[in-house]
């Protein structure tokens, strides 16, 4: 096990960002961290990167304490918080070369070649990083992560304002870190559908608290599927259904999204029965599974 | 090991920065338009200023000359050098949170400890060089464009002169007490550095802080009276001391003398323990610091 938190919780005043937070990371998988904007996710990897001291809980990384092995556990991990702008003044190498020497390596300019190359950098490896657009900074911002050669890389929210070519870059380079260099990655993301595509694990946290933890294909169910029900009367056809026997398969209490998860056979009934008891039906679509299950569940949870 | 590593990095930075060389640039366009404005005018002004002397005595010599032009520009330029020290000390920390660079620092296996001095060291280092710059264009292109010989100040009550085999070791001394002045401005901005997240606040408020304690020092009221001694406003033109020479009975001038030395020591201690103040605060705070930014 690489990560292991058990009871973390940071207050920062009156206000309590992570919450008695408990999860652990196997090695050799990808684990997506996930959740809404503020929900505790940047503050939970940092305090994992001792970045941020927690108020109260343990953190362990490849088996030691995190607050008696620091250095240890720093020289085995890479990681990339949020958008770094690194030394624009700088090209590529040099970036590479700063932060490898900070981590107590003195690489050659072939290695650090080399690592440009996997993050696709090697071809403006020597013009300045303020010539960067944001998807090269962040994956300059990658390399710099891989830069000792580390077992885990945690990457907190890594396709933040890039666009979608940027986005689909960062998601390959993520897989081929996991795949092809067999190390352990943790994502962090409020973009679902992207971790959904990359991770084996995956935790869910709101307003700091955990609301689900598990492997992404035990928690999706491949055998039925979310469906938004769009009606003229949302609050309605709630109550039609809510009483009828498709009551247990509503997902959540919103009623701007309407979430009825249902076997694929079933779909035609589901229909049938709607306009047979005269719900002004606009239509219906398959949603993403994990999206409309994350919104089901942190909808629960909200306040 | 790791100390000097990293204090290595931080000055490859310093030095790598275009920023670095603003201070760099302003310390010979200044003395440059000094050295130029008394090239072609000073010797008009001078004897302007010594009207009254040359009426009673008869000056022999270079009275413009490389020493005295050192003199002027170090007063000119030593009050206004703060800004430039803060410009790179302030930014030390800040700057690094700024643009994001110190979360990825902190994520490399290092301690908070040694990053923090290793940085101060840096600053310090970068002060120096800035010292040496200032007194490679004050004193030695001076010496070169104006010549050398002995050196006439003129100070409100009295002319001291300094004969010219008497004056470089105290340029070299006045030098040594400017770094550490220096140096106390750059431990101000470095502590301060360590609580923004960007530049410009710290180097805003080391500014202010001088600027206020300046103001200070000037005015003769009972309360701040009291205060003064602790400023170390009040002891960063201690450098002057070494431009003042004990006379002996006979109203004779000993060479080599200082003619207050305990109080130009007392200068330097109160602005080293500002300084060992100032960075022992900076480690205390950046050791408890959550990295938000």
């Amino acid at each position: 096990m690489h990560i292991q938190v058990d009871q973390l919780t940071k207050q920062f005043g009156n206000f309590t960002s992570v919450d008695n937070l408990s999860f652990s990371v196997n090695a050799g998988e990808v684990y997506g961290f996930l959740g809404q904007n503020g929900a505790g996710k940047s503050t939970t990897i940092r305090m994992i990167l001792s970045l941020i001291k927690p108020t109260h809980g343990t953190i362990k990384l490849f088996g030691k304490s995190l607050q008696d092995d620091r250095e240890y556990i720093l020289s085995k991990t890479g990681a990339m918080v949020e958008k770094p702008d690194l030394y624009k003044y700088l090209n590529a190498i040099d970036n590479m070369k700063i932060f490898s020497k900070y981590g107590g390596l003195s690489l050659s300019r072939d290695e650090i070649m080399n690592q440009l190359a996997v993050v696709g950098l090697e071809s403006r490896a020597h013009d300045k990083v303020k010539k960067y657009s944001q998807g090269m900074k962040q994956r300059l911002g990658i390399a710099i992560a891989m830069v000792n050669n580390p077992d885990l890389i945690i990457l907190d929210e890594p396709t933040n304002g890039l666009d979608p070519q940027g986005i689909t870059d960062i998601r390959n380079l993520i897989l081929m870190l996991s795949r092809d260099k067999k190390k352990t990655v943790v994502v962090s993301s409020h973009l679902l559908s992207e971790v959904e595509q990359i991770a084996d694990s995956m935790l869910i946290i709101n307003k700091g608290k955990k609301i689900v933890e598990g492997r992404v294909t035990d928690l999706l169910n491949p055998g039925k599927v979310q469906l938004e029900i769009e009606t003229l009367n949302n609050e309605e056809a709630k109550l039609i259904l809510g009483a009828s026997t498709w009551s247990d398969s509503l997902k959540g209490n919103s009623i701007e999204k309407l979430i009825i998860e249902v076997n694929r056979a079933n779909i035609q009934d589901l229909t049938k029965y709607l306009v047979d008891h005269g719900v002004g039906l606009i239509g219906i679509k398959s949603v993403n599974s994990l999206e409309a299950y994350f919104l089901s569940l942190t909808s629960e949870h909200a306040v | 090991m790791q100390y000097s590593r990293i204090t290595f990095i931080e000055l490859y930075k310093i030095f790598r920065n275009p920023r670095t060389y603003i201070a760099f640039s302003v310390v010979a366009i200044v003395v440059g338009l000094i050295q130029l404005g008394f090239y072609t005018d000073g010797e008009t002004y001078l004897e302007f200023g010594l009207r009254s002397l040359t009426d009673t005595f008869e000056l022999h010599g270079k009275i413009l000359n490389g020493y005295l032009m050192a003199y002027i520009i170090l007063q000119t330029l030593l009050v206004n050098l703060p800004l430039l020290v803060s410009l790179v000390a302030g930014d030390m920390i800040s700057g690094e949170a700024s643009i994001g660079t110190l979360r990825l620092i902190l994520t490399k296996p290092i301690s908070r400890n040694v990053l923090i001095m290793a940085k101060f060291t840096a600053a310090g280092i970068y002060t120096l060089v800035l010292l040496l710059w200032m007194a490679f264009w004050s004193l030695g292109i001076s010496v070169l464009i104006f010549g050398a010989d002995d050196m006439l100040i003129l100070k409100s009550d009295m002319i001291t002169q300094i004969l010219s085999s008497d004056v470089l070791w105290r340029y070299i001394a006045a030098f040594g007490f400017a770094i550490v002045a220096m140096l106390t401005v750059a431990s101000l901005s470095f502590f301060l550095s360590v609580f923004a997240e960007n530049s410009i606040g710290p180097i805003m408020a080391s500014m202010s802080i001088i600027i206020v304690f300046t103001i200070i020092n000037t005015l003769d009221l009972p309360i701040f009276n009291h205060m003064k001694p602790y400023l170390f406003t009040s002891h960063m033109l201690g450098w002057k001391g070494f431009f003042d020479i004990r006379v002996d009975a006979n109203n004779e001038q000993i060479k080599g003398s200082i003619e207050n030395l305990p109080g130009v020591l007392s200068s330097a201690g109160v602005l080293i323990v500002h300084i060992i103040g100032f960075l022992w605060a900076s480690i205390w705070v950046f050791k408890r610091k959550d990295i938000l930014s």
